[in-house]
């Protein structure tokens, strides 16, 4: 299992929580697609500019390899304080 | 050094004053206040990545002791929902001579305007709209990528 979050407008269409690492996907690259495939919404949110991800906490700006027990999180813009 | 996220409020007086009596022998102390504008009957609601929010504002912190000669920092920011005339958040610096406090507390409030991670919704008539930084916000950060002039 990974867990994936998501945070602000992203959180809008996309379910935080649990999900089993789907087959074949070993990068960020490869869940964001995978994601992408099955819902629309989500499709059209990851691809406004601006989104960031995050690995186990730490901010990422590359393909990042991910594996069971990973944390992902999808984040729109951030608003600031 | 140190950063506390909070959904309770905070008083910003109270927070000054631990601030000063942990801070020792030092000659000078800038505290902000930043509280939440506009209308009344607008809410504003915070949410953070608990965790990830607290070590990234941790980071600039020490960005900040880093660049100045502070001796100590402290922020406060809230979370959750707020309206109008709230405190959101608290940012003090202490340093030895005034200029690098004012400058260190200037720099961490620039940053959490624009670049802390935070997602801002503000509801009116139960329609609710995602904020983003406003191009001032950013126009603010960006003053601090240019080297300045250290000045006591």
């Amino acid at each position: 299992m990974i867990t994936v979050l998501y945070f602000g407008r992203l959180s809008d269409v996309g379910t935080s929580g649990p999900m089993v690492l789907p087959g074949g996907v070993v990068d960020t690259d490869g869940l964001t697609t995978f994601l992408s495939n099955n819902d629309a919404a989500l499709e059209q949110a990851f691809a406004r500019a601006g989104n960031r991800v995050a690995v186990n906490q730490n901010m990422i700006t590359d393909n990042t390899p991910i594996k069971t027990g990973d944390e992902i999180a999808f984040m729109s813009p951030l608003s600031g304080g | 050094m140190s950063v506390l996220i909070t959904s309770t409020p905070f008083d910003p007086e109270a927070a000054h004053l631990d601030f000063r009596k942990s801070a020792g022998n030092v000659g000078a102390i800038t505290a902000f206040t930043g509280l939440v504008r506009g209308d009344r009957d607008i809410v504003l609601s915070l949410s953070h990545y608990a965790g990830m929010t607290e070590t990234e504002i941790t980071k600039i912190g020490e960005a900040a002791a880093a660049r100045w000669p502070i001796t100590s920092w402290r922020i406060i920011h809230r979370v959750g929902d707020l309206q109008a005339g709230e405190p959101i958040v608290f940012v003090a610096a202490a340093s030895a001579h005034r200029r690098a406090s004012f400058e260190a507390a200037d720099f961490l409030m620039d940053y959490l305007k624009s670049e802390a991670p935070f997602w801002k919704q503000e509801t009116h008539n139960h329609t609710s709209q995602w904020i983003e930084p406003r191009a001032q916000d950013k126009d603010d950060i960006a003053r601090w990528q240019k080297p300045i002039k250290q000045k006591d």
